[in-house]
């Protein structure tokens, strides 16, 4: 019972409402006393001075008595006034000294006789000397005694009665004491006015104050500490916001704030650490959290499921059932040095040989040193076989890319080649870093038409037929490109596929050839037929009328005309390989002159000057010289032709000349001629064209190139229009056979 | 009084063919074998009408042909072109499109070799106005 009292006074004491109304109470009334006493003092002072004031005043009148009691002689009279002063209250006594401080007069009741030798009392000492005013308090402060000397004056020296003398300042004191019991009671009493209000004070304050906090402000606290307690168990969620404009509620809504925030985050913090277990759980490859002594202290599903539930055993025994630590342990690394590490290892799982990549991280603790370590293990067996079969296949797609019957280059967007094959480097050298016009066709700039640039524009494969020239003889290629994508789709190169297809291109041309012959021989076979039309009927008409001579030009028509036929037989069996040649040693230079004579007088009636730009012995080799001749006797009819075809009046010129050179036959025939535009010379010996009209078969270009052909050379022309044209004709020498 | 034709044309052939032709069909012949020697001979034969062979050496039918109407003393004198391209075969030497380009009067009829006799016959008639 006691106990509970005291507890119940500690808690109260202990108590904010308590704290705050005793203190505010006790502050009241401190203050109320503290004033209390200044104003009572001040007011005692003001008392005491009007009493000496009143008293002086007292002593006056009992001088000016004394005084007309002397001058008059009548002592008795001295006595009535003074006794009836004293009488008054207040007054306690009025004494009469005289100037050696004997004492005349008192309203004392002693019966002493009188005088009395007061002058030992030290506050009469000064009494001869000392003619102001003066008082003091004595008895506790209960008696004021004020001192008003009796100062002689002319009248009480010049007096017949009895003389004062001059000499003497002071004749005597009048010596008035007032009780002060009056006013010191009053004081008193309003003290303990003062200290009775004050007390009740205290109490009001301490009971108004108190009820104040308990009523607004004890309320909200318990419903803040409520909160609080609710919140702390994870079940406080605010419901209506809080009402009141005080601090309390502002507090309140404060609160309400935090706790809105509070439980966000914590609804973060539980969510994330749902999403860490479910990772550590399911992520697929087997985790393990281990200590300093090489335990495994937690484990994921994977590793349960594999391995079973090892927490507690060393990490060795747990994932190898090794009965030590393993050498090279990444574990003791990570330990060591707080940074992750990683091995790749071959485990024995369920009797599996598998290719692990095991990773450690560490975990530390507040003051940043490493207390355990996560250790990570994936089986990347099937990886590697992967790995394994793309690295076959990737070898297998080198063999092919390398030994591919075709130049295969890789080109990047600036045309530059990256890669190569074999084939390409063994006929082009090395050309990685150059660019693919460079190697390819020796040029400066990109090719026109270039189906690497369109792929790399549209991503679509491309081809496009390109003439190379490689040792002066053409090479046809068809270049096929496709585009090398990366893993985004973006094309970051070009594969270039370059085959040779002169083989069919020469095929084509001489489809082409025979096609265009065909067309070009049924003209030719017209114009013949016109002419042995005419030649029938001119040998008619020389029948039918009996003119020889008609008959003779006639018949003569007939077998010019049949010869032209044999001609264009011969012409054809040429260009058709029906007739093969037949090698000879035969001197150049022999063969020059034989087709130069045989076309000095047609160049003279053209008026094309012939020139002979050779030496009389040039080289003796193995020719077939029918086919040479045909061949060159054809460039030299050309030549002519294109003279005659020429408008302007300069002197015509064909030069033939031969020379050897590089162990080679060289024979060029130039004209200053009519010239071909680029489109003539360039198709010149793809395609059949005769601008003889009538005079050509169409043949001898073709036929020409065959036999140059046969004979292991080549040919070629520069040509500018209205310039001239020059044949090149090149002929390797073979050594004399028998 | 028969009217005088002059045949220029390089091919010996062809002159034979063309001189018997006409001759036999009452007219007479000058001929000659290039564009310098027709020249000369249609100022000394003043012939009726020129049958002019496009291709020839020594001036060419056409640069023949440009003279011929530039001089106003033989300007006036008919000629058939005879050419031995078939213009569709050749589109690209479309001469008589070439010529009419040309500010020259075009020649007044064009025969085409094989030569029709017939078609030549009637052209040449037609010309002369018989």
């Amino acid at each position: 019972m006691l106990k509970n009292a005291v507890n119940f006074v500690k808690k109260f004491t202990r108590s904010l409402s308590f704290k705050l109304s005793f203190y505010a109470g006790l502050v009241m009334f401190l203050a109320l006393l503290a004033f209390s006493y200044h104003t009572i003092s001040s007011q005692e002072a003001g008392l005491i001075k009007k009493m000496i004031q009143d008293s002086i005043k007292d002593s006056e009148v009992i001088k000016a008595a004394i005084w007309n009691g002397m001058m008059k002689k009548e002592r008795g009279v001295i006595r009535q006034i003074i006794n009836a002063i004293g009488k008054t209250e207040g007054f306690k006594e009025i004494n009469i000294y005289d100037d050696k401080g004997f004492l005349h007069y008192t309203t004392s009741q002693s019966s002493a006789a009188l005088p009395i030798d007061m002058s030992n009392d030290p506050f009469l000492s000064d009494l001869r000397v000392n003619t102001s005013n003066r008082h003091k308090l004595s008895g506790d402060g209960h008696i004021l005694t004020v001192l008003n000397p009796l100062i002689n004056t002319q009248s009480c020296s010049s007096a017949a009665c009895h003389a004062h003398p001059e000499s003497e300042k002071i004749l005597g004191a009048v010596e008035l004491k007032i009780g002060l019991d009056t006013i010191r009671r009053e004081i008193s009493q309003n003290s303990y006015k003062t200290v009775i209000f004050a007390t009740a004070l205290f109490v009001v304050v301490c009971t108004i104050s108190g009820a104040a906090v308990l009523l607004f402000v004890n309320p909200s606290i318990k419903n803040l500490q409520r909160k609080a307690f609710k919140m702390a168990r994870g079940e406080y969620v605010p419901r209506a916001p809080t009402i009141g404009k005080d601090e309390i509620a502002e507090l309140g809504r404060a609160f309400d704030s935090m706790s809105v925030q509070i439980n966000q985050h914590t609804a973060e913090i539980e969510s994330s650490r749902r999403m860490y277990k479910a990772l550590f759980e399911e992520v697929p490859c087997y985790l393990t959290v281990i200590d300093r002594d090489f335990k495994i202290i937690r484990s994921n599903r994977s590793f349960k499921a594999e391995f079973g539930d090892n927490v507690g055993q060393h990490c060795f025994k747990g994932y190898k059932n090794r009965t030590s630590k393993c050498n090279n342990c990444p574990v003791e690394k990570t330990f060591y040095d707080g940074v992750s590490h990683q091995s790749e290892e071959t485990w024995n799982i369920n009797g599996h040989k598998c290719h692990v990549i095991v990773k450690t991280s560490p975990i530390f603790d507040e003051k940043g040193s490493v207390i355990q370590v996560l250790e990570m293990a994936m089986d990347v067996t099937l990886l590697k076989r992967l790995q394994f079969r793309i690295q076959q296949k990737q070898e297998e797609y080198q063999y092919l890319f390398e030994n591919v019957p075709c130049y295969l280059t890789v080109v990047d967007s600036d045309f530059k080649i990256v890669r190569a094959n074999n084939l390409f480097t063994r006929d082009f050298g090395f050309g990685e870093g150059l660019r693919c016009f460079e190697v390819y066709k020796k040029a400066g700039h990109k090719c026109d038409n270039c189906p690497v640039e369109k792929t790399f524009h549209d991503g679509q494969s491309h081809f496009s037929e390109e003439v190379w020239r490689k040792n002066g003889e053409d090479t046809y290629i068809i270049v096929y490109t496709s585009p090398v994508m990366d893993d985004k789709g973006e094309i970051i190169s070009v594969m270039e596929m370059s085959t040779n297809i002169t083989e069919i291109k020469m095929l084509q041309g001489e489809l082409a050839v025979l096609g265009e012959t065909i067309a070009g021989m049924s003209h030719s076979i017209k114009n013949i037929l016109a002419g042995l039309q005419g030649g029938v009927y001119v040998l008619d008409s020389g029948l039918s009328r009996g003119r020889d001579d008609r008959i003779k030009a006639g018949w003569a028509m007939v077998k010019n005309n049949v010869e032209k036929i044999s001609d264009l037989v011969k012409g054809i069996l040429y260009a058709s390989k029906q007739r093969e040649p037949e090698y000879k040693n035969y001197e150049l230079s022999n063969l020059l002159v034989e087709v130069c004579d045989l076309f000095e007088a047609k160049a003279r009636d053209e008026g094309v000057e012939l020139i002979r730009n050779f030496e009389k012995e040039i080289c003796t080799c193995l020719i077939d010289p029918g086919g040479i001749h045909s061949a060159l006797s054809n460039l030299v009819s050309n030549a002519i032709h294109a003279c005659r075809s020429e408008d302007s009046e300069t002197a015509h010129q064909v030069v033939v000349s031969g020379r050897l050179e590089n162990g080679g036959l060289v024979i060029e025939v130039s004209d200053n001629g009519i010239g071909m535009s680029e489109e003539v010379s360039q198709n010149l010996f793809t395609k059949f064209f005769s601008t003889k009209g009538s005079h050509g078969t169409g043949l001898g270009l073709v036929i020409t190139r065959k036999v140059i052909r046969e004979h292991g050379g080549s040919i070629r022309v520069e040509s500018e229009f209205g310039r001239g044209s020059k044949f090149i004709v090149e002929i390797p020498c073979r050594e004399t056979s028998t | 009084m028969a009217k005088k034709i002059l045949i220029i044309d390089d091919e010996p052939d062809m002159v034979t063919f063309l001189s018997t032709l006409l001759e036999d069909s009452g007219y007479d012949i000058v001929t000659a074998s290039d564009g310098d020697e027709g020249l000369m001979k249609i100022k000394s034969e003043k012939p009726d009408l020129v049958s002019l062979d496009l291709l020839m050496p020594n001036k060419t039918g056409i640069k023949m042909f440009r003279e011929l109407r530039k001089d106003p003393e033989i300007t006036s004198i008919p000629v058939v072109m005879v050419t031995g391209f078939a213009t569709d075969d050749t589109p690209n030497m479309d001469f008589k499109k070439w010529i009419h380009e040309r500010s020259i009067r075009p020649p007044e009829a064009y025969i085409e070799k094989p030569v029709d006799k017939d078609a030549l016959l009637k052209e040449v008639k037609r010309i002369l106005g018989q």
